[in-house]
């Protein structure tokens, strides 16, 4: 096989992706259920929802990330102060423009108060559709939190399974449990290559592939990683001279893909990042043995990651982020907030200060799903990367 | 010894150093003109390696800078700043800034004597005082570049003009047209507003000693008298200068940095192998 080749698979499957990320009527979706009956979706908001309780239940789960820049928001900014974050105003754009139409109902994971009221007014504007604020626990304990937990696991199970008609039984949970854990391994290679290779994974590819997860069939995007990652390593990519860096801000509201492009064009190889999060939220794998509610309780309270929407019991986010550090040879890191994201820009103080008692460069910067002029991060990216590579240990 | 290119894209030129290590082997300018940018880059870059009888195979490192991060064959790329600061220090040892005046942009930047930036400022997005404004304008009198600032220098009763806006200072130029100026006091009227943006800029960064005038508009003479005049007010410890090579100084200061990045990158290879 030649390098061509290898770099036109790469280039379809990466077109592929983008075609979906472009997809912000949510066509895939409606093709998908148009293909059987009774097929349902089940819309879910940042950062993390229990994807597999939503297959077992025989319904597609599918992320809503906002509109991103391909969206222009005409009646969502009139349900929010100014002084908040853009995704919420896209999304209520989506719904008041019937771009949701096609979903069935909707998950709003806690992650901010924005959230929070985000799911009432899905309440009113779509009267009659299921909407369930997923109240995740902010206690760890399995007995106190964990079984809070697996109350509301049930609920969304017994709460999709009447619209699918199919009842989440032991066994549909854990062949959902074994699919996603499949799943989380691609994600895991995938991650593992861009963190020894970086060249070979370009941080808008990596990128495009995760958020390809939140709309197709969990099998389907399995089998697309595995293909990227066949294919990547023969496509001829060769090194820069870049720095190495760690993204963290970023799990709501995304950054527009033309500001990833921006930071790799100024000089940095992203190494890890917190980006469609709630694809990797629990990074290994589920317990497929035992009991798989108690595997997904288990997985959320012991084995998910640390962010800005989760409370931080043993206050040891700052020591986590520099281990994170140091663990993926990152020269430098990009507090990398959307404005008005109170979560990730209440956190930066942590980090920072964590990040200052270490000595590791960083540089903070907020954008918003539809930033368009990238010039003064281009620069700020720009500069940092030039100063460590120049008078840093890069 | 290290053979590094240095390539700086910008919004009207392209330019190309060769070095051997600080030895400048070729320097190559092109105007871009509406071409497609990369076909121009690969012209410039042939040419100064058929000027230094070099092959591109024998290159240690291509560092770019500007918009040259879309250069797919590059090693690294560097910021505009970092490089014009370098470039400067290798044109002009003692100095300690650096104004860059390009198409699009002009900044200012004050560094140490290892090229390090301590400070800078830079103009915000309008095209106020930049190469391009200048062309325009040029273009209106029907004058060529060239002639701008010997022109500018023969007037004897300059016009005031904006220092704000572009295009309110096209149309000041129009009117002056029809008033019946002379061009010599037009050009040296937006030389004048040029430079008191320039000079903001240039005290922001409270530099002292020489500083060096780099980018395209470092060879505009009466550019250059109208900064020196308007620094004469409160920056008496300021020399300003200009350097038949100071267009390069971009990508000088690329190839530079790329030579230091070869020998840091091959230091570490070392170690490891020693380790």
């Amino acid at each position: 096989m030649t390098t061509a080749t290898e770099q036109s698979k790469v280039d379809a499957l990466v077109s592929r992706a983008q075609a979906l990320y472009e997809d912000v009527s949510f066509e895939s979706v409606r093709r998908w259920k148009g293909q059987a009956e009774c097929r349902k979706a089940i819309g879910f908001l940042p950062i993390y929802a229990p994807r597999e309780v939503i297959h077992a239940a025989g319904a597609l789960p599918v992320g809503i990330l906002g509109g991103g820049d391909q969206l222009e928001i005409v009646r969502g900014d009139s349900f929010f102060q100014s002084y908040i974050c853009h995704l919420p105003r896209s999304v209520v754009e989506m719904a008041v423009s019937g771009r949701l139409d096609t979903m069935d109902g909707f998950l709003f994971p806690s992650i901010c108060d924005v959230i929070r009221n985000l799911s009432g007014m899905f309440q009113m504007l779509l009267a009659g559709k299921y909407v369930h604020y997923l109240d995740l626990p902010q206690n760890f304990d399995s007995e106190l939190g964990g079984e809070f937990y697996r109350t509301e696991l049930h609920a969304i199970a017994d709460a999709v399974g009447a619209l699918t008609g199919t009842r989440v039984t032991d066994a549909r949970l854990h062949g959902s449990i074994a699919l996603y854990n499949q799943n989380r391994r691609a994600i895991h290679d995938l991650l593992q290559l861009r963190r020894e290779q970086p060249w070979l994974v370009p941080t808008t590819e990596y990128y495009l592939l995760l958020r390809a997860g939140y709309l197709l069939p969990v099998d389907q995007h399995t089998a697309l990683i595995d293909e990227y990652l066949q294919a990547v390593p023969h496509a001829g990519r060769r090194p820069l001279d870049n720095i190495r860096v760690l993204i963290r801000g970023a799990f709501c509201e995304q950054p527009p893909l033309a500001l990833l492009r921006t930071l790799e064009r100024a000089g940095c190889y992203v190494v890890d990042d917190d980006f469609v999060l709630g694809s990797r939220f629990i990074p290994g794998p589920l317990d497929e043995t035992g009991d798989p509610w108690t595997a997904l309780v288990e997985g959320f309270t012991r084995h998910s990651v640390s962010t800005a929407s989760k409370y931080d019991e043993a206050n040891t986010k700052g020591e986590d982020l520099v281990s994170l550090v140091r663990e993926v040879r990152a020269d430098g890191v990009l507090l990398m907030a959307p404005s008005f994201c109170d979560p990730a820009l209440l956190d930066q103080p942590m980090l920072q200060s964590a990040l200052d008692k270490a000595g590791i460069p960083f540089t903070s910067f907020k954008y918003s799903e539809d930033t368009g002029q990238f010039q003064v991060i281009r620069e700020q990216a720009g500069t940092f990367a030039d100063a460590i590579k120049l008078w840093g240990k890069a | 010894m290290t053979l590094t290119a240095g390539i700086d894209v910008g919004t009207g030129a392209v330019k190309v150093a060769i070095m051997q290590d600080d030895r400048l082997l070729a320097q190559y300018l092109e105007r871009i003109r509406r071409r497609d940018v990369m076909e121009v880059v690969e012209e410039s870059f042939d040419a100064s390696l058929r000027q230094s009888g070099l092959r591109r195979d024998q290159l240690d490192y291509i560092g770019t800078t500007g918009e040259g991060d879309q250069v797919p064959w590059r090693t690294g790329h560097f910021y505009g700043m970092t490089t014009h600061a370098r470039g400067a220090l290798y044109l002009e040892p003692e100095a300690r800034g650096a104004v860059d005046i390009g198409a699009l942009h002009t900044r200012a930047m004050r560094f140490d004597a290892n090229g390090r930036v301590l400070q800078y400022q830079m103009t915000s997005q309008c095209a106020s005082g930049s190469g391009q404004f200048l062309e325009n304008i040029a273009r209106y009198l029907g004058v060529s570049i060239e002639e701008i600032g010997s022109l500018s220098l023969k007037g004897d009763d300059p016009e005031k003009c904006s220092s704000i806006c572009a295009v309110l200072a096209e149309t000041d130029v129009i009117n002056m047209v029809s008033r019946g100026i002379n061009t010599p006091n037009i050009l040296r009227g937006i030389h004048n507003s040029m430079a008191l943006r320039v000079t903001g800029l240039i005290r922001a960064i409270k530099v002292e000693g020489l500083l060096l005038m780099t980018g395209g508009l470092a060879s505009d003479a009466g550019l250059v008298a109208a900064i020196e005049e308007k620094l004469k007010d409160g920056a008496a410890n300021l020399t300003v200068r200009s350097h038949e090579l100071s267009v390069h100084a971009g990508a000088i200061g690329a190839a530079l940095w790329g030579a230091y990045r070869h020998q840091k990158l091959a230091g570490r290879k070392e170690n490891h192998a020693g380790a």
